[in-house]
């Protein structure tokens, strides 16, 4: 119930990941044999790289398509998926960086406050949904923004939507609820 | 570790055996069989990846050497130089210093081998003068006065020196028990004068063991050893005296090998066969890991071929050591003094993979580059940062580019992570993984049946596990 917006709220994203396509089919198995810091996953087909300067972790899959996670903001993301991108090209494969795409943006938030959650699952019924036995916290969606909030009783937040720079406004939206 | 040089010249000498039987179907000669392993020896000592033979304790004890000045003119040049064994912090003596002198020139180390040259009078901490007519070589004891000759037999075999030497009176041989070591070396401090009488035991020995063609003063010291068990007994702590490389080579320099652990008088008969000698000699490690120790020290070559050179020798003692027939008998205390630093004491390989440095490692292959810390850490500082602003995010997301984005600038401004220095490390595992696991950054490494180089040393284990964080 503290409406007070002279606490400042840390929004702290803590994952991004992100898509790519390379357009052009990948050799796994040289990957693996020449490529820095590789974990090749045999049985699932695919190759973890793993990159230190933006830390991201990127799975490789022989179609060419990337997915790149670990990232701590969009632009590293972007950053990292094109370095990415050279490390393959550097290995000889005539990689294209084409699709690039956030997929997913994770972030959490901390209020100062508890929340009780089988009222506020009451004042919300549509968006809501809460089972105490599955999951301790209520899963809230927002259709308009694609993002689903976990909240947690003791006022901890995490978000996790599409669109980047929009977890902020659908963090605006508890606020109205509580 | 002492396992490791009895490792090494097993596989020498059992690819050896192997291959001679195919080397006869192909008519290739003997000689040819016999060069290889030497030469593979060689390759093995100059790498200097096996351990030091001669340290066989923890501890290194004191050994005084005390030179009085009256020898120098039996000092021959090219053996005047005491040549200490690199890592060894021991000062370098050369005749000239010997020789102007008249003081005494005492040598205090902590480490081995010494050579000293020809005709230099001995003084053992213990109080005992010897005086050594032949070029020497002393290695590092614990302290007990062992001696062996063995290691030195079977030295002579594998240098493949050519000619018969003849045998000098310094004829050693191991004591079982520290007490009579000792006395022995109180009474025997004349042995080593008498030289006449041994040369014709020598000679005599040297008849009923088989010598390779060219093995000079490893003949000698085969007839040694070979030598009814009454023979020259000297307990030096530590100072063994192979017999002396014929007279003619004057530059070959028979090497006294001084070996901590205690070997058992050699009975009578013939105790050295010969390469193609009796293998079913039972040897103990400890006896192994001795004869490893005289092998080393035994250096039939030149001068003071290095450091390393003896090393060479363990190589193919250990191949040797079963081809000798040796009824020997090893104290308790022999054994416990080997220190054994594999096994639960083995620490090298998380020292190697410790949490300072990263490993990178090839899990489809097995092999680790522990030494690439660096590399992987410095990528950051290449990395220029690149303009991603360009194409903001902020309208992307939904936007799906069939069109190529900024064509890659191909490796602008990429980092240049360079993966040819990651492997390129000189500390190397070659290994079987029982198991690699990895959490978020934290990498667990349960290895088996492995070799690796670390430091230039080669190390052998059984077990390994590492951690490591990338």
């Amino acid at each position: 119930m503290d409406a007070d917006s002279d606490v400042a709220l840390d929004i702290l994203i803590t994952n991004v990941v992100c898509v790519f396509r390379t357009r052009c089919h990948l050799n796994l198995r040289k990957i693996a044999l020449e490529g820095a810091n590789v974990i090749y996953k045999r049985d699932v087909g695919k190759v973890l790289m793993k990159l230190r300067k933006p830390r991201i972790t990127a799975t490789i899959w022989s179609s060419g398509k990337i997915i790149c996670t670990g990232a701590t903001s969009e632009e590293e993301a972007k950053f990292g998926a094109r370095r990415l991108a050279r490390s393959l090209q550097k290995l000889g494969f005539q990689v294209i960086f084409t699709d690039f795409k956030v997929v997913n943006v994770l972030a959490v938030c901390n209020m100062p406050f508890e929340i009780r959650l089988p009222e506020f699952t009451k004042n919300n019924r549509p968006h809501a949904s809460y089972e105490p036995e599955l999951h301790p916290a209520v899963c809230y969606r927002i259709k308009s923004l694609r993002a689903t909030l976990q909240i947690f009783s003791t006022g901890s937040i995490t978000v996790t939507e599409m669109r980047p720079f929009l977890h902020r406004w659908s963090l605006g939206w508890p606020w109205d609820l509580c | 570790m002492d396992m490791l040089p009895k490792l090494y010249r097993s596989v020498i000498e059992d690819v050896i055996e192997g291959a001679r039987h195919l080397f006869a179907e192909e008519g290739v000669e003997e000689q040819v069989l016999k060069d290889l392993k030497q030469l593979w020896e060689t390759k093995v000592l100059q790498s200097k990846a096996t351990e030091d033979f001669f340290r066989n304790s923890l501890h290194s004890p004191l050994f005084t050497l005390q030179l009085p000045h009256s020898l120098h003119q039996t000092l021959q040049s090219p053996t005047a130089s005491l040549v200490i064994p690199a890592g060894r912090t021991l000062p370098k003596f050369t005749t000239a210093e010997l020789g102007t002198s008249n003081s005494r020139a005492n040598l205090t180390f902590s480490g081995y081998p010494i050579h000293v040259p020809a005709g230099v009078t001995l003084q053992t901490a213990s109080g005992h003068l010897y005086k050594v007519n032949v070029p020497i070589m002393v290695t590092q004891t614990s302290g007990r006065a062992s001696i062996l000759q063995h290691p030195v037999q079977q030295v002579i075999q594998q240098l493949g020196q050519p000619s018969v030497p003849q045998l000098n009176p310094c004829c050693l041989q191991a004591t079982t028990e520290k007490a009579q070591r000792m006395e022995t070396v109180l009474q025997q401090p004349t042995i080593l004068h008498s030289g006449t009488e041994d040369r014709k035991h020598l000679e005599k020995a040297t008849s009923d063991t088989l010598v390779p063609p060219g093995n000079e003063h490893k003949i000698a010291s085969e007839a040694l050893l070979s030598q009814p068990e009454s023979s020259q007994y000297i307990g030096l702590p530590g100072v063994v005296f192979p017999p002396q490389v014929s007279q003619t080579d004057s530059n070959v320099e028979p090497v006294v090998s001084v070996s901590a652990s205690m070997i058992q008088n050699l009975h009578g008969g013939p105790l050295f066969k010969g390469p193609q000698g009796t293998r079913d000699q039972h040897v103990s490690d400890v006896q192994l890991h001795l004869l490893k120790n005289r092998k080393f020290e035994c250096d039939s070559v030149k001068q003071p071929r290095n450091i390393e050179e003896p090393s060479s020798l363990p190589v193919s003692e250990k191949g040797s050591n079963s081809q000798m027939d040796l009824s020997i008998q090893v104290t308790d205390d022999d054994i416990n003094e080997i220190i054994q630093i594999d096994g639960t004491g083995d620490t090298s390989s998380n020292d190697e993979t410790g949490s300072t440095r990263d490993v990178d490692e090839n899990e489809f292959l097995g092999i680790i580059d522990a030494g690439d810390l660096k590399v992987l850490e410095e990528e950051a500082d290449s990395i220029s940062n690149e303009d991603s602003t360009t194409n903001s995010s902020d309208n992307e997301d939904s936007q799906i580019d069939v069109v190529e984005e900024d064509p890659l600038n191909s490796g602008d401004d990429v980092s240049e992570q360079d993966m040819s220095d990651l492997f390129d490390t000189d500390n190397v595992i070659v290994c079987q993984y029982d198991k690699i696991h990895r959490s978020k950054n934290k990498w667990k490494f349960y290895l088996k049946d492995g070799i690796m180089c670390f430091g230039g040393r080669d190390y052998v284990f059984a077990r390994a596990i590492g951690d490591a964080e990338w």
